[in-house]
């Protein structure tokens, strides 16, 4: 009566179709799985390197686009190296795409604001397609961006030519300026200030390593963001996907399935959220 | 479905039938402990009634290692396997089962290798007739014989067995070897149910001498001492051995692993522990649980605060496994008595 459940575990063969090489340790797969996968931003997908094993990531390209999907990927672990030295033609394992992602339709008629910071420009990346292929739903949308330094910085001509759109605010930091830097020196938190928005019906979607969301959060709600109005990508150490594992709880949540997207209201009353 | 009476002699009998499709198996005595054995011929060491046996029963529904996926093909890997028969399961066990249940079955994704199991295997319960002191199943809710989730239940009688079915498999069994059950009389009824009361209050008195605090009293302690030093002094001898995870018939938590074959994808799940630091640990460095202490009082914390809050039930029966597995002498009824104790 049950045997119609498909496997959970298995993932489906994809061949890479591209190695993009954005940082001196990060890189962007092009990926083309033998079956349609379509995604929303801010969900994850578990990519298997046959022999190695599996590790999550979070689509970077636009949602849109059925066919192809983009993966950006730092080098960090076992699983990462042995990404980084895949090549064109190579065929990997895909599972997912698995957990919440970002709810856009909620965002209709209101002012978004985007904060990103390192390897979270690359979910973001995604969530940024998606919002550019619907801009006119939204009253406006305001981008802040930061980095370690210019070297760091994940899509930058890309990022570069957002710069110019009259539909898009965007301002851009780096902790360490130099090399020609013309923007702004500082963490993230820097940029923030001074927006013409209204802070207490806007939307903010934050996305980064743990310590810069933490000040992000911190930063909005002095800004006066309602707790269930700010965006943030949980990572957690996600291994099933759907809920069976434990690996990946946080609270009475776990992050693959009831996550990785989740409001500031939903996590706060848990302990060391940021840990 | 009235109850049944079958001797000892024609359960045996009634296992050879089970055999030609399933693996039967039978809990056996070596010693002091009870262990899960295949079922071949009738032997002196089988010990049907009495407590739970040393492995828990959720190793027949998600084996300690089991294949989720081979290559890319979407199927689900087939076992050769016949599906088992376990007999002499106990309650403590099936609570077990209904935790596993519901993160494998009742939730919003469904585990297809666990629910296959769960519709195969035959499960043959069979009523405590002792306590152990380490029994501490009625402090969480669980009486000492199984009221739900079998097929058929046994409650040891004389030299045999008052038998009740619990499900259609049950019923269809019982029917199909009907030749070997006789009526039940007033006599063997009244017999179980004195046996009943006195497992029962062997193990009132189990609870009572080691203070163990009744699950009414665990609403809400671990929030409230989520900051006490108890974790650290608790965790003091623990040696991150995971033997807790292991013997427990609540845990769930696994691993998936690949083989190591870069020619050919299969991948294998395997249980995990949430006492081994790396558990929780994110690829990029950061742990949220790098103390032991932590790793302790989380898993605590999922016991007895998460499943409570999801699944409206503590993840623990009262088995007492842990405390028997634990070579850090760790006491589960000690960590709840001082949960309960502190306000
Ligand atoms: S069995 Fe005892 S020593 Fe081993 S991990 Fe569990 S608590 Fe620690
Ligand atoms: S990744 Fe397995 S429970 Fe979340």
């Amino acid at each position: 009566m049950h045997h119609d459940i498909e496997n959970p575990y298995r993932p489906i063969e994809t061949e890479v179709i591209e190695v993009i090489t954005e940082t001196p340790n990060i890189k962007t797969l092009r990926l083309r799985p033998k079956e349609r996968i379509s995604f929303v931003a801010g969900q994850f997908i578990e990519l298997t390197v046959p022999g190695v094993g599996e590790a999550p990531f979070t689509p970077s390209s636009r949602p849109a686009e059925k066919d192809i999907m983009e993966v950006t990927i730092m080098k960090v672990g076992k699983v990462t190296e042995r990404i980084h030295q895949l090549n064109k033609g190579d065929i990997v394992g895909l599972r997912g795409p698995l957990g919440k992602g970002y709810p856009i339709d909620s965002f209709k008629g209101k002012e978004i604001l985007v904060v990103g910071g390192g390897c979270g420009l690359a979910p973001l990346r995604s969530l940024m397609y998606e919002l550019f292929d619907r801009i006119t739903d939204f009253k406006r949308v305001y981008y802040r961006a930061g980095c370690k330094t210019a070297k760091d910085f994940l899509y930058k001509e890309e990022i570069g030519g957002w710069a110019k759109r009259p539909d898009l605010d965007l301002r851009l930091t780096v902790d360490e300026g130099g090399s020609g830097w013309q923007e702004n020196v500082g963490v993230v938190t820097t940029i923030m200030d001074g927006i013409q928005m209204d802070y207490a019906s806007g939307i903010a979607v934050v996305c980064g390593p743990p310590i810069a969301m933490k000040f992000a959060t911190k930063k909005l709600l002095e800004l006066g963001f309602k707790d269930e109005n700010i965006y943030l990508s949980m990572e957690k150490n996600m291994s099933c996907g759907i809920g069976k594992c434990g690996h990946c709880r946080i609270g009475t949540y776990y992050a693959c399935k009831d996550g990785p997207v989740f409001t500031y209201a939903q996590i706060k009353n848990f302990p060391n959220i940021w840990d | 479905m009235a109850q049944k009476y079958i001797t000892y002699n024609n359960l045996l009998t009634l296992l050879d039938e089970l055999g030609k499709d399933y693996e039967v198996y039978t809990p056996v005595k070596k010693g002091e402990q009870r262990f899960y054995r295949k079922y071949a011929e009738p032997a002196d060491d089988i010990v049907i009634g009495e407590v739970r046996p040393f492995e828990p029963l959720k190793a027949f529904f998600s084996p300690a290692r089991e294949k989720v996926a081979d290559g890319f093909k979407p199927d689900i890997p087939h076992s050769e396997n016949k599906p088992f028969a376990i007999v002499g399961v106990k309650a403590c066990d099936i609570k077990g089962l209904k935790v596993q249940d519901h993160v494998f079955v009742d939730h919003d994704y469904q585990d297809p290798f666990y629910i296959k199991m769960r519709s195969q295997n035959l499960i043959i319960s069979a009523d405590c007739t002792c306590s152990i002191d380490t029994c501490f199943c009625l402090a969480l809710g669980t009486k000492p014989f199984p009221q739900e989730e079998f097929d058929i239940n046994l409650s040891k009688v004389d030299d045999g067995f008052v038998a009740e079915s619990g499900s259609e498999k049950g019923d269809e069994l019982i029917a199909r070897c009907s030749r070997l059950f006789t009526e039940t009389g007033e006599y063997v009824l009244s017999k179980k149910e004195t046996q009943r009361r006195r497992v029962t209050r062997e193990v009132e008195e189990n609870i009572k001498k080691n203070d163990v605090p009744a699950q009414e009293r665990l609403g809400g302690v671990i929030d409230k001492n989520y900051e006490s030093d108890m974790w650290k002094d608790e965790a003091k001898t623990c040696v991150e051995c995971g033997a807790c995870n292991t013997v427990c018939p609540t845990c769930h938590c696994f691993l998936l692993y690949d083989q190591k074959n870069e020619e050919r994808m299969a991948r294998f799940r395997m249980w995990d522990s949430c006492m081994v630091k790396d558990f929780a640990r994110v690829a990029g460095g950061a742990n949220p649980r790098p103390r032991l202490w932590e790793r302790l009082r989380n898993r605590f914390e999922k016991k007895f605060d998460f499943f409570p809050k999801t699944a409206d039930m503590y993840a623990c029966t009262g088995c007492g496994r842990c405390i028997s597995a634990c070579p850090a002498k760790i006491d589960i009824r000690k960590v709840l008595k001082r949960l309960a104790n502190a306000s």
